[in-house]
């Protein structure tokens, strides 16, 4: 059934509904579940007056960041000052557009594929547009009009711009190994290559996601906005709703560090050793049960990195950044290029 | 730097025992008393809210002597029985100012009386009030009657028998005497 | 008129509170740092914002009630704190505590070190971004006030060592739970290694910062483990015993580089030498009274003394003043150690960076409110 009107309006402003309020139901939760977690890691329960076991605990929070008192500084750019949320919060958001969720099915004779768009340089698609968060933070440290929000913005567009260089190059390596950027097509690569990329590709997996980490301003990469530190950090400025924004989008960017970790190493949705025949009683499981589940468990692994590890200071933060995951990263990039010269696919 | 030095720092196992460690406590029992639903018991010797029977009272004043912060204001009166001309004080005003008060014990180690007159071993911590100055400020009734005080689960207040030692009325009356006293030392109960 | 413009390239100090409300402060200590970009070049400690005069207090108070008063200095430990004030009092008044009452203070001041070390372990991880060891300490933490709780009734200030000895004998079943806790302890204490001691970042944030040599650490006055640390093997419990210290075996651990790694490691192996005291303490506990035969009013003769003890943080040494026949000390001066180890602050931090501030403040193990009294 390819009727113009369904296909291409009402079937997108469905997905894109879909999409986004499961985003932010998750994002949302994610901050009862980073509570709970980390409580649950430190000997204690977290939340649990808010709702049966704390379940209304984010309600609760989104709430309060309503009814807050929007502040803003005297001397700040006013304009500016509300345009950075906006610069960090809509990029995290319009990246979801390509991260592919499942396989494509059929209901009802329509055929659906769970993702906005697979578009043939998603993976560039997603660098690049991520990139722009950066403005955002460094125009919210500058126009606070606080040296300290200053500095610590610098800091962290530092960090998360030089971050991003061995973060490319390991993803260059799923590429080689795949041969194209769109996300699907890797996600079927996997399938084809009967294992996941994190198989062959460990080195690269775990260049990944210590650069994820650091990207997304977590511990033990999470200097520039330590409360124990002396800079605040960016938003130290920010109240109310402008301050949720940040908030969201850094846990939006933890999500999409995750789903990409798990599209380009973790085969996406697919079982482990899709082609292996044994195993197919998996498949009992959707597709998207898999994804979900693959992404739960980096998120896992981002809240417990912050429950154990001291934080790096800053020029500590920088030297492993440069002098050791940058050359890492090339050298998996040749090691990877070798590989695929010598096994053929 | 070595070989062996180079995947040492590339390897990061000291990182995954500390993984370990917090993974680990994921899984185990939890820690929490869930307050107000449960309450922990405090101790016999705890000091907390301060129980006063002016029946035992011999009016010596020691105890306000031994408060460091002179919190204890004791009022007495000293009268005359017309009929056997003896002289009889009995103790207008006792009132403890509890806002002060930094629970040392000292007024309770120098009561002399057996059992002891005024004590601070009630298990009670709950006296929280929203106006401190009436709220706080405890004269001879309020002591015995406990009024505002909010006792420990089992506590029973002053007026209906508490002891010293034994604020819950749980004790043999032979044992409620041994209340440890300083400065005397005390063989093996 | 010729305007000189700043070239992109010189030195311009920038002035910076790190002020009195600061989560990492242990308390409300201002540090005047003179910053150049991120680097430190000079830092000025303020202190005075918790000043509540007790060393006034004391002259008017008598002997047992200046007691609840030093409680109340360091407050994380302030069973060392009454232990001080005891011992100089029994000095001056020629009293001998019985051999009970020795050991079971010796008890009590260890299970405080233990806390205290307990607190500032946690303060200290969580100052460098490790949060989970908070929690951990905590919990071993409440067990010790828990002992401390069924001994004397108070968890904190805990007003229970007296001129003379202890006021209370030891409940029943007391040393067994004594016992069982140090029997458990060293197992947590690995626990805190294993998060800590061999981790990468660990070693980063605190091998080579704040270093002070044996010298220099002997010529500011510092004691406890930022003296240890350095190397200088100094401890008022095995040079100058009070408490009958000297029958009981311990190992004063020692630092070689002086560094905060260092100061950590001496504090770490403390520790471990406190379960031991304790350990043999409560296997040789002697029979007899827990208090010495003293009027109930002290009254003193007329002198000077000093007499110190090794608190937690370093050695804790009261300098009293009596007249003759008097209740109340004329004068009583606190040696509190965290005051003269902050005064090292500055030669530790030039040099550093800002990050660094937190880790030095933090391994000098103060507490403000012996520093302000």
């Amino acid at each position: 059934m390819s009727d113009p009107l369904i296909q291409y309006l009402a079937i997108p402003l469905a997905k894109i509904v879909v999409i986004l309020g499961v985003l932010l139901f998750i994002v949302a939760y994610l901050t009862l579940a980073e509570r709970k977690v980390l409580a649950y890691m430190q000997v204690r329960i977290g939340p649990n007056r808010v709702g049966p076991r704390g379940l209304f605990q984010p309600i609760a929070d989104v709430f309060k960041l309503f009814a807050k008192e929007d502040l803003v500084p005297a001397n700040a750019e006013k304009f500016v000052f509300m345009l950075a949320p906006l610069l960090i919060f809509v990029p995290s958001f319009l990246v979801w557009a390509v991260i592919p969720f499942g396989e494509a099915f059929t209901i009802g004779g329509l055929t659906i594929e769970p993702f906005m768009a697979d578009i043939n340089i998603a993976v560039l698609f997603v660098l690049g547009v991520s990139s722009i968060g950066v403005y955002g933070i460094i125009l919210g440290g500058w126009s606070s009009n606080n040296k300290f929000s200053l500095m610590g913005g610098l800091r962290s567009a530092a960090q998360m711009v030089s971050y991003e260089v061995p973060l490319g190059f390991a993803v260059v390596s799923v590429l080689l190994m795949a041969g194209s950027l769109s996300l699907v097509s890797i996600v079927e690569a996997q399938r084809a290559a009967g294992v996941w990329f994190v198989v062959p590709g460990i080195l690269g997996f775990a260049i990944y996601f210590v650069c994820g980490v650091a990207e997304t301003n977590r511990n033990p990469f999470d200097l520039p906005e330590a409360e124990s530190e002396l800079v605040g950090g960016f938003h130290t400025e920010y109240s109310g709703m402008k301050f949720a924004f940040f908030f969201l989008a850094e846990y939006m960017n933890m999500l999409l560090v995750s789903s990409l970790a798990v599209v380009l190493f973790f085969g996406g949705w697919l079982r482990p050793f899709p082609n292996v025949a044994a195993l197919s009683f998996l498949d009992v499981i959707p597709p998207f049960v898999w994804y979900l589940a693959k992404v739960m468990a980096f998120i896992f692994v981002y809240i417990w990195f912050r429950g154990t590890f001291p934080r790096y200071r800053f020029d500590q933060l920088m030297a492993v950044g440069w002098k050791w995951l940058l050359p890492l990263s090339l050298a998996n990039v040749g090691l990877v290029a070798l590989g695929v010269l010598l096994l053929g696919s | 730097m070595t070989m062996r030095e180079f995947f040492g720092r590339l390897f990061p196992i000291d990182l995954f025992k500390g993984l370990r460690v917090t993974g680990g406590y994921f899984f185990r029992r939890k820690e929490t008393v869930q307050y107000p639903e449960k309450r922990l018991e405090p101790t016999d010797r705890f000091r907390g809210m301060f129980g006063y029977d002016s029946e035992r009272c011999i009016d010596c004043a020691l105890c306000a002597k031994a408060c460091p912060i002179d919190i204890i204001h004791l009022v007495d009166k000293v009268e005359v029985d017309p009929t056997t001309k003896k002289k009889k004080k009995t103790i207008t005003r006792y009132d403890i100012d509890v806002k002060r008060c930094m629970f040392c014990g000292l007024c309770e180690e120098a009561c002399p009386t057996e059992p002891r007159s005024i004590w601070m071993t009630s298990k009670t911590y709950e006296g929280a009030v929203y106006e401190r100055n009436e709220g706080l400020y405890f004269t001879k009734d309020r002591l015995f009657t406990w009024e505002g005080v909010k006792p420990f689960p089992g506590v029973i207040a002053p007026r209906d028998g508490q002891l010293p030692h034994d604020p819950m009325g749980k004790k043999a009356p032979d044992e409620t005497t041994e209340t440890p006293q300083a400065g005397e030392s005390e063989d093996a109960a | 008129m010729s305007e000189q413009f700043p070239s992109l390239f010189d030195v311009e100090e920038m002035e910076l509170s790190f002020g009195p409300q600061h989560p990492a402060t242990h308390g409300v200590l201002r540090v005047q740092l003179k910053l150049d970009g991120e680097k430190i070049l000079d830092a000025k400690p303020i202190i005075g914002y918790l000043h509540r005069g007790t060393e006034k207090l004391f002259e008017t108070m008598a002997f047992p009630q200046c007691i609840p008063h030093t409680d109340r200095m360091d407050y994380l430990a302030a069973a060392t704190n009454n232990q001080g004030f005891c011992v100089a009092m029994e000095r001056l008044l020629g009293i001998t505590i019985p051999p009970r009452a020795a050991y079971i203070r010796m008890i009590l001041a260890e299970l405080q070190r233990l806390a205290s070390h307990l607190v500032w372990l946690a303060t200290h991880a969580i100052d460098i971004g490790a949060i989970t060891p908070f929690f951990y300490t905590f919990r071993e933490r409440d067990a010790i006030l828990d002992l401390f709780e069924e001994y004397c009734g108070a968890r904190l200030t805990l007003n229970t060592i007296k001129i003379g000895g202890v006021p209370f004998d030891l409940p029943d079943g007391w040393v067994d739970r004594c016992s069982a806790l140090v029997e458990g302890f060293p197992a947590h204490i690995d626990e805190y290694e294993e998060l800590l001691t061999n981790n990468r970042i660990w070693k980063k944030r605190t091998i080579g910062i704040g270093v002070v040599s044996p010298e220099d650490a002997i010529e500011w006055g510092l004691t406890g483990p930022p003296l240890r640390g350095s190397g200088v093997e100094w401890d008022i419990r095995k040079v100058f015993p009070y408490d009958r210290y000297d029958e009981v075996d311990f190992v004063v651990p020692t630092g070689v580089n002086g560094d905060t790694y260092d100061r950590y490691l001496v504090r770490m192996e403390e520790m471990r030498q406190s379960c031991r005291i304790i350990r043999q303490c409560l296997d040789r506990l002697p029979d007899g009274p827990h208090m010495a035969r003293a009027p109930k009013v002290l009254r003193a003769r007329e002198g000077m003394i000093y007499g110190s003890v090794e608190a937690p943080k370093g050695e804790l040494g009261y300098f009293i003043v009596t007249t003759e026949k008097s209740t109340q000390p004329y004068r009583c001066h606190v040696r509190p150690p965290s005051f003269i180890n902050l005064q090292v602050l500055p030669e530790m931090v030039r040099g550093h960076l800002v990050a660094d501030l937190v880790a030095v403040i933090g391994t000098l193990d103060i507490v403000l409110g012996e520093i302000d009294r």
